[in-house]
């Protein structure tokens, strides 16, 4: 099992489009964190940097890089399919379950390794920058290292999801779009228009998991702790679900 | 000793029947040509052989256990299986640590099999790159990882030019001198007739004949085909005469090595009654494209295995 997850982690390192991947996800984080400052205590934008919600706002910006991670986590599991190597894979080990379970564990660390990079970035670049304007705060002032914390355990879970979703759908392709249309439209929209459903998706279950200051005051989103158990319920089904699905396939 | 063994495969894809009730065997130490058209089956087979495809019915060994079951599989089976099975921006080297460490191997294997194949110079370009046969090298390369007692190559020629399949049939050769067995599918007998021992024969799906090449080669020297009521009684008039002769069905006669003069004249004189007589000459590709199109032996009809 050891040496399973080794080779899928190598697996991501020897191809280009992984450090392309991690390389935007961290953009993403930086870009929004970056935006969340500057637009703070606008008018029809988010609470002031002043106060505590305004800051952990800022941080939560962290870990926009989200849907770049489960994007690597369908990658993981469907360019497998793309290119026939799931072949070779599963002729080293016909173990199949074996496979799939490396694979969540692989996307986990690499989903868990982006996310503390992009939080170590969030306050790499938020920290002095929220000096500059005399408001100082550090890891433990205004809850910033539970939104952190949140933000580190939504990534990582949605990298697993990831993996369960390019079971499901076999073509990478389509995958990837439905993925992308599910976080941007469908989630937004529920969201945004039907928060009472909203927050029982993922995206509402990862949206309390950071603490997004935004919708926390408006829409009322799960407790912190409900949001983390209903994420993870969605990690194990769609890790259950794919690895179920991947182990009576016929691959040819 | 038998190195794979297959025991009425059976593969349903929805209606359509592609491996049907099929079985045969593979000693050690030998080259099996797996012979037949394009659709018959023979890839659905290699790869219900090796876990990838859940059979319908039926089951299959290498080594004494199904693939699933073999611990450490790299070590016990290598197979190429086709030519595109690389991620294109991935390093060939890279391709090959991959597999070595997932397989529990020393990662130094993978300039070794490199070597062996002949790719050592390009083991740092990305896949995408590389031409069928280079591709087929890679394969091949990552089958040798495991140093496997069984190897199994699914259209191994295809894309190969004619230096490349001079290089594969040595490769092969030595390789099944060492012991080891290699189970290897065409669908052009004349490609493998230099190559193989063996060879297994299907069409639609179905077993149509095992031998080795050499008793399939003698199936095909020109004879004449006899139908008479005493099949039997001109049959050993033949033989009498010292001219090889079978029995094809109850009512029909193989003569092999001899003409129709010769025939009808033993049959004059044994007083047997002729209804039909034809002289049969079959090259051996001539006799496998009937072989695989009438999915019985022309010649034996299945009676001689």
């Amino acid at each position: 099992m050891k040496n399973l997850i080794r080779a899928e982690l190598l697996k991501l390192r020897t191809t280009r489009l992984f450090y392309g991947l991690a390389a935007a996800a961290l953009a993403f984080a930086a870009i929004n964190v970056i935006s969340a400052m500057s637009t703070a205590g606008k008018s029809g934008g988010a609470p002031a940097l002043s106060t505590g919600e305004g800051v952990r706002n800022v941080m939560s910006a962290g870990s926009s890089g989200t849907i770049i991670v489960l994007i690597i986590g369908i990658l993981i599991m469907a360019a497998e399919f793309r290119h026939s190597t799931v072949t070779s894979t599963f002729l080293v080990s016909p173990k199949r379950g074996r496979v799939v379970s490396a694979k969540i564990v692989a996307s986990v660390l690499v989903g868990a390794g982006i996310a503390i990079v992009a939080a170590a970035l969030t306050l790499a670049i938020s920290v002095p920058w929220l000096a500059s304007k005399h408001i100082h705060v550090h890891i433990l002032s205004h809850n910033v290292g539970v939104v952190l914390l949140g933000g580190i355990a939504a990534m990582t879970i949605y990298a697993a999801v990831g993996v369960g979703l390019g079971s499901l759908i076999r073509n990478q392709t389509a995958a990837v779009f439905v993925a992308l249309a599910w976080v941007l439209v469908v989630e937004s929209l529920l969201g945004g228009f039907v928060p009472e459903v909203g927050k029982w998706i993922p995206g509402g279950a990862a949206a309390a998991l950071t603490g997004e200051a935004n919708r926390a005051a408006s829409n009322g989103l799960l407790p912190m702790w409900a949001g983390a158990l209903l994420l993870v319920g969605y990690g194990v089904l769609f890790a259950v679900g794919g690895t179920r699905f991947t182990m009576r396939r016929d691959v040819s | 000793m038998t190195s794979i063994q297959i025991n009425g495969l059976t593969k349903r894809f929805g209606n359509v029947v592609a491996v049907d009730n099929l079985s045969f065997e593979v000693a050690q130490g030998s080259i099996t040509g797996f012979l037949g058209p394009n659709g018959a089956g023979k890839t659905t087979t290699l790869r219900m052989l090796l876990g990838l495809i859940t059979p319908t019915a039926g089951s299959s060994t290498i080594t004494g256990k199904p693939y699933q079951e073999l611990v450490d599989p790299f070590r016990h089976v290598g197979a190429v299986l086709e030519s595109t099975s690389f991620h294109p921006g991935r390093r060939a080297r890279d391709h090959l640590r991959v597999l070595c460490i997932a397989a529990g191997l020393p990662v130094t294997r993978a300039d070794e099999v490199l070597d062996e194949v002949g790719l050592t110079d390009v083991g740092d370009r990305r896949v995408k790159g590389f031409s069928l046969g280079m591709r087929q090298r890679l394969g091949l390369a990552a089958a040798l990882l495991g140093e496997p007692e069984v190897l199994i190559l699914d259209e191994p020629a295809n894309g190969l030019d004619p230096e490349g399949v001079h290089w594969l049939r040595k490769f092969l050769r030595t390789y099944a001198d060492q012991g080891r067995s290699v189970l290897v599918s065409s669908h052009l007998l004349a490609e493998m007739a230099q190559t193989v021992d063996d060879v297994v024969i299907i069409a639609k799906g179905r077993f149509v004949t095992q031998s080795s090449l050499a008793d399939l080669a003698d199936r095909t020297k020109p004879g004449v085909w006899v139908r008479t009521p005493q099949a039997e009684a001109l049959r050993d008039a033949l033989t009498a005469k010292g001219i090889a002769a079978e029995l094809t069905t109850s009512e029909t006669v193989m003569a092999l090595e001899t003409t129709t003069e010769t025939v009808g004249i033993v049959a004059a004189g044994a007083g047997v009654v002729i209804f039909e007589m034809t002289s049969k000459h079959f090259d051996l590709e001539e006799y496998f494209l009937e072989l695989t199109a009438s999915t019985t032996d022309p010649i034996t009809k299945g009676a001689l295995r």
